[in-house]
């Protein structure tokens, strides 16, 4: 099992989400991630679809999703030929002000910022590889999640021409 | 045509005959007043007004797979277009063009839960190749000229335009005619010239060649090439369900069917080969069996096939190649020719096959004779009687098998069958499609009598519009091929399955209207079935089968291909 970053460009009409999620659910392959964007084409849109699975998964997943009339490209990401981000917003219990400064210093160090704050909470955003907000997610569960959202992957791939 | 105002419903006929659409199969209803408006006075469509929906989605099916054009079929909002679903469903599986037409409730009400209100864009979204829920009148044009290319393109399949009441009532100024596709829609049919290159060596070099036909042989028209190509490779050639008329089935290389229920010598050329070209099939289970390590173990596996998500989807091949079933064998042919190396060192294969062949042929002539059912018996009749052009439909289960066993397809587009989705009550409103796009063939539904009456209300169909079809039913107060399992699997308890006494067929028939017979022994099917076409109706025979006859030798489930059971009426292995 491997985590597997698809990014399909679709024509941007009703419906077209429906029919790409279902052929997830038919063949009964878990989305783990799903977001959808207008991109720089008028009429068409950007969706970016995170599953697990093996390769011949992927490889039907990628088969299926060119299958459908909408779908205008597939492309699929591997990890080190990409861009990967997700965006994070966490609500964090702070139970004295000793936690209060090991939370901003590990905020500090993982490149999130404290966007609100309580006596007893902050609310922190946080911007990065999905892998590396685990990661913090997990840290910050030492002081008591209280809330978490996550705005699923986006991402580009990064161009092959090292010379112009 | 610009300048003149047309409704939606105009709009929708003037582009069906544009597509060429000369008959639909449908049924109307409140939301569909103004589309039967213009087919009231339409003389290029002729419409048949069907007794359910299903009926007119399989009547559309059987249509498409008999002349090769796309079917259309009309249903009502709600549970017209409910109904229609497993007619859909039916086609998709077996990828058959199919263009439905259902009407919708006014685009303000959708979603109001309005009388008769179905989703049926997002029900019938997985029984589609694809569907369109129409908003604008405007976009009619594009929307039913688009339908009727994907629905005949690429790989076949079902495509739905749903119809708002207003759509088709709204009257607009348009362009007709309009060609415009999809962006994301480019099938591809020109196979790549590596890898027929690879192929065709593979199949030169083996010394046991085989090949597999399926039901893209037969709806890409590419029976021609294949028997060039398995005359010229002195290779035999086994089908699926689907495939079989895609070679003469009493063709010197021709091994029949192969699979669940296939030959048990289809079988053993398929584990005995050692290159294997499938073109057109799928590898659905009902032909691999489950034990995927007894398919075909030594061979180079290549694959043929119109869809890319089905290479590699079942079963792990070797050479694949994407595209068209007829242009792949047309290449591997030139490619073949040019290099003029067909030789005759398979001759001890070739001298194999014919062997297992006459054995097999054998076998089926002692059909009568050696402890065969008479079930056997009555396919043999009708197979004996009935003329090379004369169509065959199935029902499923039981009569399908025996059909799918011991009928001779001689021609294409003459043996139709439920094979994905195995729907009982498919046969007949098929039938009813067949004899409507060749209303010069004979045309015989081989039946169930658990089958049949699942749909058997479209014989008054079948009557007022003079469609005369003929259903033989193996009566045997049973569903049959459930109660084979239970007899085999479950120790013989018939949970459910036992059908009783009625109705009586032949008093059914005749309050139809239809002409009705029934048989006891095979050697009165002749009479019955001439005086069914003689009677110039529709028409049942009714065929008095044992009670628990078997379609043998099976793949039990969960077997594979050398696991086959009840070979001992195989007598010649």
């Amino acid at each position: 099992m491997q985590t597997h970053i698809i990014s399909l460009l679709v024509e941007d009409h009703p419906g077209v989400l429906t029919r790409m999620s279902g052929m997830f659910t038919m063949r009964g392959i878990n989305i783990t991630s799903l977001t959808v964007s207008p991109c720089e084409k008028e009429g068409l849109s950007r969706m970016t679809v995170a599953i697990d699975g093996s390769e011949s998964v992927l490889e039907q997943v990628r088969k299926q999703l060119s299958n459908l009339i909408e779908v205008v490209k597939v492309v699929d990401l591997a990890e080190n030929k990409a861009i990967i981000r997700d965006l994070c917003l966490t609500k964090v219990h702070v139970k004295d002000s000793n936690a209060r400064s090991t939370i901003m210093q590990l905020a500090e160090t993982y490149g999130a910022e404290i966007v609100d704050a309580t006596l007893d909470s902050v609310i922190i955003e946080v911007m990065d590889e999905p892998k590396r907000i685990d990661r913090f997610v997990d840290l910050m569960k030492q002081f008591g999640v209280k809330q978490l959202f996550r705005t699923g992957v986006t991402a580009i791939g990064r161009d092959t021409g090292l010379e112009r | 045509m610009t300048g003149e105002k047309l409704s939606g419903a105009e709009i929708v006929v003037e582009e069906l005959k544009n597509e060429g659409v000369e008959v639909a199969f449908g049924i109307p209803g409140g939301v569909l007043l103004d589309l039967y408006e213009v087919l009231y006075t339409e003389d290029a469509i002729r419409h048949i007004l069907m007794r359910h929906e299903q009926c007119a989605a399989h009547a559309a099916d059987g249509y498409a797979r008999v002349s090769g054009r796309t079917g259309v079929c009309i249903a009502t909002s709600g549970p017209g277009a409910t109904n229609l679903v497993t007619g859909l469903a039916n086609a998709s599986m077996d990828s058959a063009p199919v263009v439905a037409l259902t009407g919708q409730v006014p685009t303000a009400a959708i979603g109001s839960n309005a009388f008769q209100e179905a989703s049926t864009f997002t029900i019938t979204m997985p029984v589609t190749k694809y569907n369109f829920l129409v908003k604008r009148t405007e976009d009619l044009p594009k929307v039913v000229h688009n339908a009727f290319h994907i629905a005949n393109t690429g790989r076949k399949g079902v495509v739905l335009i749903d119809l708002p009441k207003d759509v088709l009532a709204t009257k607009v100024e348009v362009d007709l005619h309009q060609k415009e596709t999809f962006a994301g829609y480019k099938p591809k049919i020109k196979p790549n010239k590596v890898q027929i290159k690879k192929a065709a060596e593979a199949l030169v070099n083996a010394e046991r060649p085989l090949i597999i036909a399926g039901g893209g042989v037969i709806s890409t028209g590419a029976t021609e090439e294949l028997r060039h190509l398995v005359e010229f490779l002195g290779a035999p050639v086994v089908t699926t369900l689907m495939g079989k008329g895609a070679i003469p089935e009493n063709h010197p290389f021709s091994m029949g069917m192969a699979g669940m229920h296939g030959r048990i010598y289809a079988n053993r050329a398929i584990n005995e080969c050692d290159a294997l070209l499938a073109i057109g099939t799928r590898f659905s289970d009902r032909l691999t069996g489950w034990q995927l390590d007894q398919f075909a173990p030594d061979a180079t596996l290549i694959h043929v096939d119109i869809d890319a998500a089905e290479i590699n989807k079942n079963i792990q091949v070797d050479i694949p190649i994407v595209g068209d079933a007829k242009l792949a064998l047309g290449d591997i042919i030139k490619w073949l020719e040019k290099k003029k190396t067909a030789d005759t060192s398979k001759s001890v294969w070739v001298q194999r096959i014919k062997e297992m062949h006459s054995a097999c042929e054998e076998c089926i002539k002692d059909v009568g004779r050696a402890g065969s059912s008479i079930s056997d018996m009555f396919i043999k009749e009708i197979s004996a009687i009935l003329d090379s052009n004369a169509i065959v439909t199935t029902e499923v289960g039981q009569c399908q098998m025996f059909a799918a066993h011991y009928y001779i397809t001689k021609k294409p587009r003459t043996f139709i069958s439920s094979g994905g989705l195995g729907t009982m009550g498919f046969g007949f409103p098929a039938a009813i499609g067949a004899k409507v796009a060749a209303p010069d063939k004979k045309v015989v539904d081989i039946a169930g009598d658990g089958s049949f009456l699942m749909t058997c209300q479209d014989l008054a169909t079948c009557v007022e519009n003079d469609i005369p079809v003929v259903v033989c039913i193996f009566h045997n107060r049973y569903l049959g091929m459930v109660r084979q399992w239970q007899e085999l699997f479950f120790d013989k308890r018939y949970s459910h399955t036992g059908l009783g006494s009625s109705p009586d067929f032949v008093k059914l028939a005749e309050a139809f209207g239809c002409y009705g017979e029934r048989v006891e022994k095979p050697e009165e099917l002749k009479d019955a079935l001439h005086n069914a076409f003689e009677s110039g109706k529709p028409a049942v025979i009714d065929m008095i089968v044992g009670n628990e006859d078997k379609i043998l030798p099976m793949i039990p489930p969960g077997g594979g291909l050398t696991g086959m059971i009840g070979v001992e009426r195989c007598k010649h292995i």
